[in-house]
């Protein structure tokens, strides 16, 4: 699979920078917050906090805005093909990961020799950039819970109640970035093991001929 | 034909408590005393950090949590092996006089005067009288005349609020109790100091405010010393208070001990309240004001032991608690260090079970703690040599001293301090020698803060021990055992103060000490019985 | 009103030394805690010196499961004192810790306040349910009857201090007493009578002041419009002993904002300067408390505002971090008191756990998989150009066989 071509049109330019907003966002996002719950040094409260609630706030749009255009930009259909097609198509689940989830667990846990056919990208790839959609807007949802501004809206104070107070959620809050830190080194891990040709199309958006 | 007389609840104290006599003419012939309230700190407290303990364990009493949160440091303290600097150890001293100035001042007006006060009486006072008479008592004179306009008022008004079910003991609407026996002069100035003593005892708290930030539950006294850095704008703050209650004792604390215990030390001898309530004579102190050496011996309140009036050491290790008459299911007779408290209740029964009180046991004898037990400890120490001896010469009235001065003035022998007056003024000097030593702290912290070297916290070294620390609230000796394994605690046990003295018998039978000193009380009026009363307040329980 | 009044509360004050200023000073204090303007300042004058000059109010205090810390705050509050709150406001005929009158005496005062009715209920500890409710006793009686008896004849009921609110520490995990709040208790026992709960342990004097002036200022004259003309916030629990969901109301004013909100060392939180160990040179210069675990961030109170012990001082000021007793569970939720985050109990031998430990195992273990697996790829020779593909589905596969061997 990782055999093939990486062209552009896997990951289209307006792809591109949505990563990398996401990819900065992020590490804001786990920096800050880590220095927040336990500041490390001192003198950074106040920009770790503006840094949080900012990279949030992009964070949120970013997504919102990636997955609208997943309606309207087109991408290719398969790793090292140029054929296109609109891209949430390609981003949910489509006929050729049918009956290979077990297939591909299969493969990682070295129980088959043979890589499995995928469409663009795999069943487990499929379920865990899903995922991240809702996980993000819980992630969002616990922090407004937690910031003062928002935290008395019946709509986050309910939840709150319903976990049993603010020190569940700041604890709910805390291991889902620890998740999405889980899912960073998996997804990082996943994408490069064969070589770097996918990083090379994601960040720099540089094409690797097989 | 014997008659059982029942206070219950038993008012004006910290919790609940029930006291149950035989009284066989005019006289109690047999006591049970029970404690029937359970909440299960020691239980709470496992498997949480023992950092933990002092902020949560203090909480087993509003009215003495600092001693508790300084015994349970101690205990975690102890257990993993640290000693706190001396910064630590005078700021604890401070904070500790504040409570027990506090604790004083209000028990003695606001708690157990009403036993001995009639304020009804006293709007038959003469104001001219009254001054006269605050005068030749060396007592604190206050406005005599707006004080009496402002019971009358009261008592006019005919809603009795905190004094409902009580006024009739005083006179009103019923036979006055031959107890109150005060003349009307004496009733007034004790009415006015028990308002303005509300003042200061507030005073005191401001105090424990500043270094601890709240009474009750103070914040400051952390595993390892303390959270407070005193400076010396805050020091200054608190000075200013303890110099204003200190003159407060002297003005109005001391003489009015010394004019009723005037009053009554005259009574016939069925009702002189220097013969009866003396209780089982023997006593311990935990020892409290730590020394610069940190030895709980050399502490400004020694620990030791008295049988009688003779004095011998004594450890954490000489503590035993039976079960047999309390509501309990665990085993009887261990040391807290291996105690444990499984709760059962039956039924209350005087043959059987009647008491959540463990039957605390020092040495095996049924002991008395508190102030009395404090300063007869203090009191033979001083008198074989001991170093606070020495205190007299930085101007502090030492306990032997104070305690001759009374005996001297009451004309009366030293055995009689073991009986229910002894136990009411012994608390009261113990204030004066209190608020002495508080001055004298507050001077080395300032010296200390001008060395600017001064420390207040320490870390641990270990994270597994086992542990006690045993020191002293204003009503008795607490200790606390910690037990902690790899940052948990896995071991807790408490004796609060007021267990040693409201204890149920032990397994062998004998009484616990508020129960001994009711034998052989006398009760004039059944329906009414104020002596009873007097004594279980003597205790603070 | 309160202006032409020269009643006795003024001359009562007198004598304390406290002049009219001070008082209506103290009014306007009231006012602002209870949410209204200063303009009410006299009304709330009015309201204590009708107290002071006729009927007054009757009260009762009770004592559950407690350690009289609320009673001794209570002994702390002035202008107006505790005197003239229990002799001159109120009529506080019950009140264990304080009142003249004991055993039956003491008892008949109680019966005989609930038997005329209209008195208002201050109730301080945990209602003891455990041992059957026998974990407390008051001469034969077990606390909670007492405290539903008193509870139904009750205008309204003050619940005070951490153990009323919802059992307090006493709640607190594993619960050997069976101690829970009051709310949770009526609810149980279907007593319907309205309960306004005041946080903390112990609670402020300040709070119960303002909140019997509030009563004897809208519910004098109609006791059941006390909860609707009281700005109220609440908040919803599930009681781990009755299984049920309490909601408790609370006045608005004290639990409005987080005590982090309004805390003077906030100014140094924001700029990250940390206390890191107790009495150091950064606690002298009154740093930010945040990193010994201050549970200030997500306790609403209004502590640093009113403050403690005559406005002297508080907690954090003293050097000590929060420990977030005006929450809900307080010691379950905020142990251990000088973490960050609770520790969470997990019970089977593991105990208690922080949560910071959780994650770092969780983001090692992950780690550590990922570098074994890429050894595996390695030694599986994927590595480079990936492993030789599938030509066709392994479950196309399997049918196809399966089709076959049918024919």
């Amino acid at each position: 699979m990782s055999s093939q071509a990486h062209y552009r049109e896997a990951h289209p330019l307006v792809f591109v920078i949505t990563h990398w907003i996401n990819l900065i966002c992020m590490i804001m996002l786990a920096f800050s917050g880590f220095y927040i719950h336990y500041p490390f040094f001192d003198g950074f409260m106040g920009v770790a906090r503006g840094m949080h609630f900012v990279a949030m706030f992009v964070i949120l749009i970013n997504l919102v805005f990636r997955i609208i255009a997943a309606f309207f930009v087109k991408t290719a259909v398969d790793l090292g093909s140029r054929e296109v097609d609109t891209d949430i198509k390609n981003w949910l689940p489509q006929a050729k990961n049918r009956h290979q989830f077990f297939e591909t667990v299969k493969y990682y846990l070295f129980m088959r020799k043979e890589g499995v056919i995928s469409a663009k990208y795999g069943s487990l790839q499929k379920i865990a950039y899903l995922a991240t959609i809702p996980l993000t807007f819980i992630q969002a949802y616990t922090g407004f819970a937690l910031y003062g501004p928002t935290a008395d809206w019946g709509f986050f104070f309910g939840g709150t109640e319903w976990v049993g107070g603010e020190m569940n959620m700041r604890i709910i809050h805390y291991f889902i970035m620890w998740v999405f830190i889980v899912f960073t080194m998996i997804h990082a891990y996943l994408a490069n093991v064969y070589n770097f040709a996918p990083s090379k199309i994601i960040f720099l958006w540089k094409e690797t001929e097989h | 034909m014997a008659e059982n007389v029942i206070i219950d609840p038993v008012t004006r104290i910290e919790g609940h408590l029930r006291v149950e006599c035989e009284v066989e003419d005019n006289k109690v012939t047999n006591a049970w005393v029970s404690g029937a309230l359970y909440r299960g700190m020691e239980t709470v407290l496992l498997d949480r950090s023992p950092e933990d303990a002092f902020y949560v364990s203090q909480r087993i009493c509003g009215v003495c949590p600092i001693s508790h949160s300084h015994a349970s440091s101690q205990a975690t303290e102890n257990a993993l092996g640290i000693t706190i600097p001396q910064g630590g150890r005078l700021v604890r001293n401070l904070l500790e006089c504040a409570q027990f100035l506090h604790s004083h001042i209000l028990w003695f007006y606001h708690l157990t005067a009403l036993d001995y006060v009639n304020p009804v009486n006293a709007l038959s006072a003469d104001i001219a009288d009254t001054y006269a008479l605050a005068q030749a008592a060396g007592t604190r004179v206050a406005d005599f005349g707006a004080v009496a306009a402002r019971l009358a008022a009261f008592v006019e008004n005919g809603q009795f609020s905190i004094f409902s079910g009580h006024t009739g003991w005083w006179g009103v609407g019923d036979r006055k109790h031959p107890g109150y026996v005060l003349p009307p002069e004496l009733d007034l100035i004790a009415t006015a100091h028990y308002l303005e003593a509300l003042e200061i005892q507030a005073v005191a708290n401001e105090i424990v405010a500043i270094i601890a930030g709240k009474f009750s539950h103070p914040m400051t006294s952390v595993p390892g010393g303390t959270a407070f850095v005193p400076t010396v704008e805050k020091l200054d703050d608190i000075l200013f208070r303890f110099v204003r209650v200190k003159e407060f004792i002297d003005t109005a604390l001391i003489p009015d001990t010394l004019a009723v215990g005037a009053a009554l030390a005259g009574l016939p001898a069925e009702a002189n309240p220097l013969k009866y309530g003396g209780g089982v004579g023997n006593f311990i102190s935990w020892g409290v004001f730590e020394d610069a050496s940190l030895v709980p011996e050399d502490r400004h309140l020694p620990r030791g032991f008295a049988r009688g009036l003779s004095l011998e050491g004594v450890s954490p290790d000489d503590v035993t608690e039976d079960v047999l008459h309390s509501w309990y299911s665990s085993a009887t007779g261990k040391n807290p260090k291996e105690g444990e408290t499984k709760v059962k209740f039956t039924k209350y029964d005087t043959a059987d079970k009647y008491s959540y009180g463990k039957a605390v046991r020092c040495k095996g004898e049924s002991t008395e703690s508190g102030p009395l037990a404090r300063m007869v400890v203090a009191y033979l120490a001083e008198k074989s040599g001991h170093a606070i001896g020495k205190l007299a010469d930085e101007g502090i009235r030492t306990p032997a001293t104070l305690i001759d001065f009374t005996l001297d003035t009451l004309d009366i022998p030293v055995t009689d301090l073991l009986s229910l007056l002894g136990r009411v003024a012994a608390r009261n000097l113990e204030a004066a020698y209190v608020a002495d030593l508080a001055l004298k702290y507050v001077g080395e912290l300032v010296e200390a803060l001008k060395g600017g070297d001064a420390k207040f916290w320490q870390a641990a070294e270990k994270d597994s021990g086992d542990g006690v620390g045993a020191w002293e609230a204003p009503r008795g000796s607490v200790a606390h055992w910690i037990g902690v394994k790899n940052g948990k605690i896995d071991h807790y046990q408490v004796v609060a103060p007021t267990t040693w003295d409201i204890a149920p018998r032990d397994d062998e039978g004998t009484l616990g000490p508020m129960e001994q000193a009711l034998m052989g009380a006398p009760v004039a009026d059944a329906e009414r019985p104020l002596e009873l009363l007097r004594i279980a307040h003597s205790f603070d329980p | 009103m309160a202006q032409e009044a020269h009643g006795a509360i003024y001359d009562l004050l007198a004598v304390r030394g406290v002049s009219r200023r001070d008082f209506l000073k103290y009014c306007s204090y009231v006012a602002a805690m209870l949410g209204l303007s200063e303009a009410a300042a006299p009304q709330i004058a009015a309201a204590v010196e009708a107290g002071a000059r006729g009927k007054l109010k009757p009260a009762l205090w009770l004592n559950g499961g407690s350690c009289s810390g609320c009673t001794e705050s209570m002994a702390q509050v002035d202008s107006p004192d505790v005197a003239t709150v229990v002799l001159e406001l109120l009529s506080v005929n019950y009140f264990e810790t304080i009142m003249a009158a004991a055993g039956d005496h003491a008892e008949k005062a109680m019966d005989d306040t609930i038997e005329a009715g209209g008195y208002l209920l201050i109730y301080e500890g945990a209602v003891m349910t455990g041992e059957d409710g026998n974990t407390l006793l008051i001469n034969g009686k077990k606390g909670k009857d007492i405290l539903q008896k008193a509870a139904e004849k009750a205008d309204a009921i003050l619940a005070v201090g951490a153990c009323a609110v919802d059992g307090g520490w006493v709640y607190a995990h594993p619960n050997p007493a069976g101690g829970i709040g009051v709310q949770s208790y009526l609810d149980t026992v279907k007593v319907a009578t309205p309960v306004v709960n005041l946080p903390c342990c112990p609670t402020s004097p300040e709070w119960i002041v303002a909140m019997v002036v509030q009563w004897l200022l809208v519910a004098e004259d109609d006791p059941a419009t006390f909860l609707a003309k009281t700005e109220l916030k609440t908040r919803t629990y599930k009681d781990s002993v009755t299984g049920n969901n309490v909601t408790l109301n609370y006045p608005a004013y004290i639990v409005g904002s987080t005590i982090h909100d309004n805390c003077p060392r906030r100014g140094h939180f924001e700029n990250g300067e940390f206390v890191t160990e107790f009495g150091s040179e950064e606690e002298a210069k009154g740093y930010c408390l945040y990193k010994m675990g201050c549970k200030g961030p997500q306790t609403y109170t209004q502590c640093p505002i009113t403050r403690w012990n005559r406005s002297v001082s508080w907690c954090v000021n003293s050097g000590a971090p929060c420990i977030g007793c005006g929450s809900l569970n307080w010691v379950d939720n905020n142990a251990p008191f000088f973490k960050r985050l609770s520790s969470m109990q997990l019970g089977g031998g593991v105990g208690n756990v922080q949560p910071g430990t959780v994650g770092a195992i969780v983001g090692g273990v992950a780690a550590a998989g990922l570098l074994a697996h890429g050894l595996g790829m390695k030694a599986a020779g994927r590595i480079g150009d990936g492993p030789p593909m599938e030509t066709a589905k392994a479950y196309d596969r399997k049918k196809m066989a399966k089709k076959g061997g049918d024919k």
